[in-house]
């Protein structure tokens, strides 16, 4: 069988190549012993060559097809091409690719399909369930579980869905063998995925360095400084390479910085922009039509490209496994690449965000089940009326109550979700736990900032490499790397940068759901707003700072954000017809903060601030209201209008603008009174919701 | 839920698990599985043991032609999708029991033998199967005579202590179900389709929850309503009660009416008719066939019901039973 493993092999890369340490052992495990194996090993290996190799040779045995699970498909197409030249037929099935379905569906029930990937979430999937498996006649021949390291708590990308996969191989008769795959596991996870597979698993570890990498770490406080430090340093790169940022803003504004500077940038991440279209970002980064991607981590597992030859992090990332697995995109066919951590004072603050809303709250998850409990099914839309609590952690939150077994989906034209009879509990030691260890990896990253040993080293001993050694290529053991200093006079213009550019208010066009459940959801054009505009996200670089101090320190919004806003009323936004008049949201909490300020601006402007709002009753503040039809009923209920509202264009100014329903509601109320366009501006957007990748 | 080897075997042959409603191999049925489980007993073999086997070695172990060999090889086959499937069904509340499982229903053993199913999907309290109970057996349309029975029925097994028995249809079922739960009594419904549809309703996902309830069925739990699946489940109802109590049935027709010859022939359970001055035919005639007369208006106070039974009740003595099949 070796022979005829090795004629494959050469088939598919070359008749000089030969299998590299642990890919054979891998395969024969695999294929002649049937057992469990999970093979760890760095990015470029050859993973996918043991998987299809196992695949053919267990397909002539007269195996079922391979059943493939990754997270990740859309990046797997050139994998797909190389498996066909050993004659295997792959096909894939994902949310998005539902037209190609019925073409797998028929090769599966000719049995000409011999590895069908999915991805975790299809396995709960009513139409895989009852016309893709049975097509099969379930007749898996191996399970491959790629990114096995997602299986555990201990990962740094826990995935609900694979708590599912781990139950199907608990429950999966003896016979079938099962690969896991992962570049990026240290020894706690290892022995995790182990604890949930079973002792029956076959560990084959091999060693994670990538030697081609050199690793520097550069500390520089403000956003303004690393964004100077790109532009002095990028030049010297040669090839492509990938600016990690923390938020979808992060990599928005450094693409545009690199943009105005020269560069050929692009901005990567899942944020509700429709602009993005990844898979064309990711196949013309492969083809080298972009040279710098900025990218947060929705560009992730699976990517493979191979001439990559810097990755830099704007920020720091939040454990040294997510580092190193972002990093080791990085030289994998070039023969030196660097690996840059830049690190400021936000990244704390941003880290620390993302642990404290790891988990949507026990509460949350409680009013849910209530819900649900009451009625036989609930669709999203429905269940998002009934409950205060924010359309993306009312996804999380289903997410992890589906796996929990404590909800359950039927489809009927839509996903209907319903209780399901399941007890459930909240495993609060579980989260401490994730918690817990979500600190110390913060920790570990801050210490890997300022060692000053090897990097590679500190990196490959907290993955439990087998052999770590010093590297001698990173910056500390050559003694030298790139400057850790900037130019004055680039720190100047990228601050000018952050405090120019202002960001874009989009009206909404439909209410939310089951507001007002008699009428049309849709807002007729004529009573919504105008686009608008905001100054700045808040609390961030630029000018959030000081709307932040001005909210909740000083009490009074500081001239400097007068003169700001007027400059971008005037010379950037120029919103015609232009605003005749300008009215502010009355607040009874802080009355004189925000309408302070409009009075102040509307002087600048040169047009009368009329205070025709106002508050019949103390509203909630908005942010406690956790969904559109939440915020949307709460603005109607306490806020109306008096006096005399002039029909023409206005301004309607706030402090910070969050879900937009404030706005959305106060600009229809005004209209409704015969106003003319009403401009929304605020000073700040609140970037909370926003932050996520 | 970590199921024995035997068990995954039976699963893979007897149920429809990941196959598609016109498969091009059919599961076994009981008359395809009973004499298989009797070459497995005579050869001291383990259903689980065919998971190691070859086709050929099957044929040769088992002394099956090469068709049957054939079936066997390939609905051992679909491993995986027996796996998925029954993670949903887990994640859904819905688990099973199969026949080489020891928590399966003793009463099933004991008084189906080879006619007891080879694998059951439930949910909810599982202790509840064949605990001392009444069975309630009637119409899906309900008179005020049925009304009655049912309600007082369902007032008696609650205040004993009994599990109510029923089809968990509409009608005298839900009637009975309802006043049993409510007054904090327990109940089995033994459904003919649609469980995972069925333990979505509130009322029945609460009593669920609480351990009140078990909703079983020997269908796949998604399958829809056939008139053969509400007959062959009768048996089941009666198998698992101490005494059945028939409110309405016709004659000569219906699934009440076969139902209840049936228990009368296999002499499973006591079986009482609803019995007043104009009952419908069924009941008539399923009193001279030895059905023991229930009156209507009751003679006793629902409290005392299940005594009156127990004096009432014709001792027969069961058949003897062979033990320890799959």
């Amino acid at each position: 069988m070796f022979a005829k493993a090795e004629g494959l092999l050469r088939a598919m890369i070359g008749d000089q190549a030969n299998f590299r340490p642990g890919q054979w052992e891998a395969i024969e495990t695999i294929v002649s012993k049937k057992q469990r194996v999970l093979v760890v090993q760095r990015t470029g290996w050859g993973k996918s060559l043991v998987y299809f190799l196992a695949t053919k040779l267990l397909r002539d045995q007269g195996s079922g097809p391979t059943l493939l699970i990754s997270p990740l498909l859309s990046l797997m197409r050139n994998q797909i091409d190389m498996a066909n030249k050993i004659g295997i037929q792959a096909f894939m099935i994902n949310s998005a690719n539902r037209q190609e379905w019925e073409v797998a569906e028929a090769a599966l029930s000719e049995n000409k399909c011999d590895i069908l990937l999915i991805s975790p979430e299809r396995l709960n999937n009513e139409r895989f369930q009852k016309s893709v498996l049975p097509e099969m006649a379930g007749r898996v021949g191996l399970f491959v579980v790629d990114e096995a390291h997602c299986i555990s708590d201990w990962g740094h990308d826990f995935r609900p869905d694979y708590r599912r996969i781990v139950r199907i191989l608990q429950m999966l008769p003896k016979g079938v063998p099962v690969l896991g795959t992962t570049a990026t596991a240290n020894d706690r996870v290892i022995d995790d995925i182990q604890h949930q597979l079973g002792e029956g698993l076959i560990i084959l570890h091999g060693a994670l360095d990538r030697e081609t990498l050199r690793l520097q770490c550069i500390r520089l406080a403000k956003q303004s400084e690393r964004m100077a430090w790109l532009v002095e340093n990028l030049p010297k790169f040669h090839g492509s390479g990938i600016i990690y940022c923390l938020t979808v803003p992060d990599t928005q504004r450094v693409t545009e910085w690199l943009k105005r500077n020269g560069f050929n940038a692009e901005a990567y991440h899942a944020g509700n922009d429709t602009e993005i279209d990844r898979p064309a970002l990711e196949q013309a980064f492969i083809n080298n039509e972009i040279q710098v991607l900025v990218a947060t981590v929705a560009l992730g597992m699976g990517y493979d490209k191979p001439d990559i030859s810097f990755v830099i992090h704007f920020q720091r990332p939040g454990s040294v496994i997510a580092y190193y697995q972002q990093v080791g995109r990085a030289g994998r066919a070039v023969d030196r690449a660097y690996g840059i951590l830049l690190s400021g004072t936000e990244d704390d603050e941003i880290q620390d965000y993302f642990i404290d809303t790891a988990f949507p709250s026990i509460q949350s998850m409680r009013e849910i089940l209530d819900a649900l409990g009451r009625h036989e099914t609930l669709s999203f839309d429905e269940l998002l009326s009934k409950v205060n609590i924010a359309r993306g952690v009312l996804e999380k939150a289903l997410k992890l109550l589906e796996v929990d077994g404590a909800v359950g989906t039927a489809y009927d034209g839509k996903p209907l979700y319903f209780r399901t009879p399941n007890p459930w509990q909240p495993d609060t030691e579980r989260i401490e736990r994730v918690l817990a260890l979500r600190r110390a990896e913060k920790s570990q990253m801050q210490s890997y900032l300022d060692h000053n040993g090897c990097l590679m080293e500190y990196l490959l001993r907290a993955l439990d490499d087998p052999q770590p050694k010093p590297c001698g290529r990173c910056a500390n053991c050559r003694g030298k790397g790139l400057s850790r200093t900037v130019s004055h006079n680039l720190v100047i213009q990228a601050e000018n940068f952050l405090k120019g550019i202002s960001i874009p208010i989009q009206p909404r066009k439909r209410w939310p759901f089951g507001l007002f459940p008699e009428q049309k959801r849709v807002i007729p054009p004529e009573l919504q707003n105008c686009p608008g505009r905001s100054l700045c996200y808040y609390g961030d670089a630029g000018w959030g700072k000081l709307v932040r101090s001005g909210k909740y320190s000083d009490g009074h919004f500081a001239d400097e954000l007068v003169e700001a806003s007027l400059r971008l009323i005037l010379h950037q936004w120029k919103p015609g017809p232009s605003p005749s008049w300008l009215t502010a949201i009355p607040s009874r909490r802080h009355p004189d903060l925000v309408s302070d300020f409009a009075k102040r601006l509307a002087s600048k402007l040169g047009i009368p601030f009329l205070p025709v709002l106002v508050r019949t009753e103390e509203a909630p503040e908005q942010k406690t209201m956790q969904n559109s039809t939440m915020q949307a009923r709460n603005v109607l209920r306490t806020l109306s209008v008096i006096g005399n509202v002039p029909s023409k264009p206005v301004l309607l100014v706030d402090d910070i603008i969050d879900s937009g329903w404030t706005m959305t509601t106060t600009g229809f109320l005004l209209r409704s009174h015969g106003s003319g366009e009403v401009y929304p501006f605020t000073l700040a957007q609140a970037s909370g919701r926003n932050i996520n990748p | 839920m970590i199921l024995s080897s035997d068990s995954q075997v039976m699963l893979l042959l007897c149920s429809h698990l990941g196959l598609s409603s016109d498969p091009d191999t059919a599961p076994f049925t009981l008359h395809d599985w009973n004499p298989l489980a009797r070459k497995f007993q005579t050869r001291s073999l383990r259903p689980g043991a065919l998971l190691d086997l070859s086709e050929q070695d099957l044929a040769s172990q088992l002394d099956l032609s090469n068709d049957e060999a054939g079936r066997i090889s390939r609905l051992l086959e679909r491993r995986g999708s027996l796996a998925i499937e029954l993670e949903r069904l887990e994640s859904q509340g819905i688990r099973v029991l199969t026949r080489a499982d020891e928590n399966y229903p003793l009463r099933y053993r004991q008084r189906l033998t080879d006619a007891a199913p080879a694998v059951l999907f439930y949910a909810g309290n599982r202790e509840l199967l064949g605990q001392p109970g009444i069975a309630v057996v009637g119409s899906r349309t309900v008179d005020q005579v049925g009304q009655d029975c049912a309600a007082y029925i369902g007032n008696a097994c609650a205040w004993s202590g009994s599990v109510l028995y029923s089809g968990g249809a509409k009608g005298v079922d839900s009637i009975s179900m309802k006043a049993a739960l409510e007054g904090r009594g327990t109940a089995v419904g033994i459904l003919a389709d649609s469980l995972e549809r069925a333990i979505r309703v509130p009322e029945t996902r609460a009593a669920l929850m609480r351990g009140d309830l078990c909703l079983a069925t020997s269908y796949s739990p998604n399958a829809g309503f056939s008139v053969g699946a509400a007959m062959g489940r009768n048996k089941l109802i009666y198998a698992l009660a101490d005494y059945a109590v028939v409110t309405a049935s016709d004659v000569e027709k219906g699934g009440t009416w076969a139902g209840a010859t049936e228990a009368l022939r296999a002499n499973w359970v006591p079986v009482f008719i609803v019995d007043y001055s104009d009952m419908p035919e069924g009941n008539r005639a399923l009193l001279k066939k030895g059905g023991v007369a229930l009156p209507y208006p009751f003679p006793i106070d629902f409290a005392k019901f299940p005594d009156w039974l127990s004096a009432q009740a014709v001792q027969n003595k069961s058949k003897p039973t062979q033990l320890g099949l799959f």
